[in-house]
């Protein structure tokens, strides 16, 4: 486990004291966190009964990567085969969905519009600024984690997040997983009950892919599971520091996309593409 | 056998003609709440967080609200200790000893909250341990945990004149009563400690920009500090009042307390306008989420605790009765204020805590309609609380009957042996 060591400790608690109350919450300083190392680890199969262990970010770093998804609105027929896919591969409890597919407005023509949430790996993540214990943090490539070892539960986070995709455990999941193995098989331990969890963009298959050199986005295995899972290529995977990442594409393709709540300036990381799109605006 | 037999004499000829005074029914009335709350304590460890009534998008419920209601009654604690020690108005000091130890009963309280409302009660060693510095709740963590432990300083001279420790253990209870030189100091130190987690626990809502009726930072922060003060001063000036009329151990000086009233008076006053001036400030065109919770607030299902509770019994009715002198002047009408005044601070918690949970905001700019949400606490949430807060009672009638937490006739060095006449002693202890 990744711990801060003394004098870090002792520097942490000279800037607490030098600074005011309301300083203190309202700083932007990134906080120093130790950096294990940066690298994941090499390791193909992912042990299910081990709680994985994720470096925290190094912040000084620019990070290799800028992991994003896409969702295109005009592909998503509201059919719930990605959520089918997370409960399996993820192994999250029936009453717990780290995305939702919501209809919302129909277009123009009246054809129904779905609307997929899963967590928008904030760039400046309110859950990550308020977590009292720094349970949720950014990844060394800034994707958003939990640490489900030091979560104590407070659910703070939850009325932090502008998406609404924190769940919490009201209680243990011991029962078999429904969707395990029709939609997958677990690639991580069950969380313990008491503890917020979310959406973590499938970090595994990320780190196992990466490590035996595939590329998140084009192969499967390196995917997230709910953008394998999608039949109608709705959703897009990708690092938008490669020009030729599907999400780059995608985003060079369609000038439209736009972001949830852009206006918080919570700066997600998924990208959506209406299902119109507005030529005229894209034109101009 | 013996044992039985002598347990059953016990409670023939002691504990039962005991409980025919009033005060020893209330002490066993509370201990049975406490018991049942105890009961349902355990269900919620054992069981987990699903037997409340708190979904994921209310995940802050009744637990929150005693919390932060008897965090801001405790507050009365450092503000007249800092009056007192640091603005040395000495005629404070003996009230000061009361209002410490109401705030650490108060504190005790919002702890014991606290570790059932965490799903993880194991880890509460947590925040003191990994860091946020940016988080507001990890700041309220910290400096709580920090005053309670000066609190904890603060009441050790007052136990140590409890009769049986000042009998038994006369070098402890002298050890303990020599603490009483460090006041002053944790008069400063409880002053900064307060004044950074009462504003912090205002920050910890007025930071969240997922919901915008709680998003102002500085006028939450506020707020939360200013009505603590105020509500704290009353609670304490209360609890003396009340206990002078009901026993003859608590003793007041009717001029100093009559003097806080008349500074609560005018501070609930200035509370209003702050109260009225916060809400007014909020821009009236639609805004999705917060004008949904404004109308809640001020017309909806939180309309009767907004108006009703906070503004008229709260504010309005407790100005007017201590301020005009021919009103305050009535004891009755004094303590019916003073309650008042606590109670409009508990209710502004409760509805600043709900506000903003009742009312999801929209997803999509412009398109989805805010989502209601609905929440009412589950039996075995009140039955918690209601444990918790009967052993917060059971604490003040406690100090105010063994530990002379009220005297306030002068400062009293060595009080135990003077002021409780042995004929009011239990009899075990003569
Ligand atoms: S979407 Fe919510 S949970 Fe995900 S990073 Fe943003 S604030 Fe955090
Ligand atoms: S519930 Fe866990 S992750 Fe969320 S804020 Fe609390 S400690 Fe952090």
């Amino acid at each position: 486990m990744s711990s801060i060591d003394r004098r870090d400790f002792l520097k942490l608690g000279l800037a607490a004291t030098a600074t005011a109350a309301v300083g203190i919450g309202m700083s932007r300083i990134p906080l120093p966190m130790t950096a294990t190392s940066a690298e994941p680890e090499p390791d193909t199969i992912i042990p299910a009964d081990e709680p994985a262990v994720i470096a925290r970010g190094d912040h000084d770093q620019p990070s290799p990567h800028h992991w994003v998804m896409v969702i295109d609105q005009s592909k998503c027929v509201g059919c719930d085969l990605c959520l089918a896919a997370c409960h399996a591969y993820n192994d999250t409890p029936p009453n717990i969905s780290w995305s939702r597919v919501e209809e919302v407005e129909p277009t123009a023509e009246g054809r129904r519009v779905f609307r997929p949430t899963p967590c928008m790996h904030c760039e400046d993540a309110p859950c990550v600024e308020i977590c009292p214990v720094g349970a949720t943090y950014h990844r060394y490539d800034g994707l958003v984690m939990m640490d489900y070892e030091r979560c104590i539960g407070c659910r703070y986070c939850q009325l932090s997040c502008p998406y609404g995709v924190r769940h919490f455990n009201w209680e243990a999941f011991t029962g078999p997983n429904p969707d395990v193995p029709a939609a997958g098989h677990p690639e991580v331990p069950r969380r313990p009950r008491g503890v917020v969890e979310k959406c973590s963009f499938c970090v595994q298959r990320i780190d196992r892919g990466l490590a035996i050199g595939l590329t998140p986005g084009f192969d499967p295995d390196a995917t997230p599971a709910c953008v394998v899972a999608c039949t109608y290529g709705a959703r897009l995977f990708g690092d938008l520091n490669d020009p030729d990442s599907p999400v780059s594409i995608a985003l060079r393709q369609r000038p439209d996309a736009y972001r949830l709540k852009e206006e918080l300036g919570t700066g997600p990381r998924v990208y959506y593409l209406p299902a119109e799109p507005a030529l005229e605006e894209s034109a101009s | 056998m013996t044992l039985i037999r002598r347990a059953a004499t016990l409670i023939r000829h002691n504990a039962l003609p005991a409980l025919r005074q009033p005060i020893y029914r209330w002490m066993l009335f509370l201990m049975c709440l406490m018991a049942v709350g105890v009961g349902a304590a355990l269900v919620v460890f054992i069981k987990g967080l699903g037997v409340t009534n708190l979904t994921d998008l209310v995940p802050w419920g009744l637990w929150i609200s005693v919390d932060l209601s008897a965090i801001a009654l405790a507050a009365g604690a450092f503000s007249i200790s800092a009056i007192a020690y640091l603005l040395r108005r000495k005629e404070l000091q003996p009230v000061a000893r009361t209002a410490v130890y109401v705030g650490f009963v108060g504190y005790s309280i919002a702890m014991m909250m606290l570790l059932l409302d965490i799903g993880r009660p194991d880890r509460f060693w947590h925040g003191f341990v990994f860091w946020n510095i940016h988080s507001p709740l990890w700041e309220v963590t910290m400096c709580v945990g920090l005053y309670f432990s000066v609190l904890m300083l603060e009441v050790m001279p007052i136990l140590g004149h409890w009769q049986p420790v000042e009998h038994r253990f006369p070098r402890l209870s002298h050890r303990l009563g020599s603490l009483h030189k460090l006041t002053p100091y944790l008069a400063f130190v409880g002053l900064c400690l307060s004044t950074l987690h009462q504003s912090s626990l205002g920050l910890t809502y007025g930071k969240l920009v997922a919901r915008p009726i709680w998003y102002r930072p500085w006028p939450m922060a506020i707020s939360f500090y200013l009505s603590a003060i105020v509500g704290g001063m009353a609670l304490v000036t209360f609890i003396s009042l009340v206990s002078a009329r009901l026993t003859p151990r608590a003793r007041v000086n009717k001029v100093t307390l009559d003097k806080l009233a008349y500074t609560v008076g005018w501070a609930v006053l200035f509370l209003l306008v702050l109260r009225w001036w916060d809400l007014m400030s909020m821009p009236v065109d639609y805004e999705p989420a917060k004008s949904e919770a404004l109308y809640i607030l001020t017309r909806g299902r939180l309309a009767f605790n907004f108006w009703g509770l906070e503004i008229v019994l709260g504010m309005v009715l407790p100005a007017v009765l201590l301020l005009v002198g021919h009103f305050r002047r009535i004891e009755r009408v004094r303590i019916l204020a003073l309650a008042l005044v606590a109670v409009g601070v508990v209710a502004y918690r409760w509805d600043t805590n709900l506000v903003g949970q009742l009312v999801v905001f929209g997803q999509v700019p412009g398109s989805d309609v805010p989502l209601f949400t609905n929440y009412t606490p589950s039996l075995i949430e009140i039955l918690t609380a209601t444990g918790v807060i009967a052993y917060g009672l059971l604490a003040v009638t406690f100090g105010v009957r063994y530990l002379n937490v009220i005297d306030h006739g002068e400062v009293v060095e060595a009080p135990a042996k003077a002021s409780v006449p042995a004929a009011v002693v239990p009899s075990s202890y003569r």
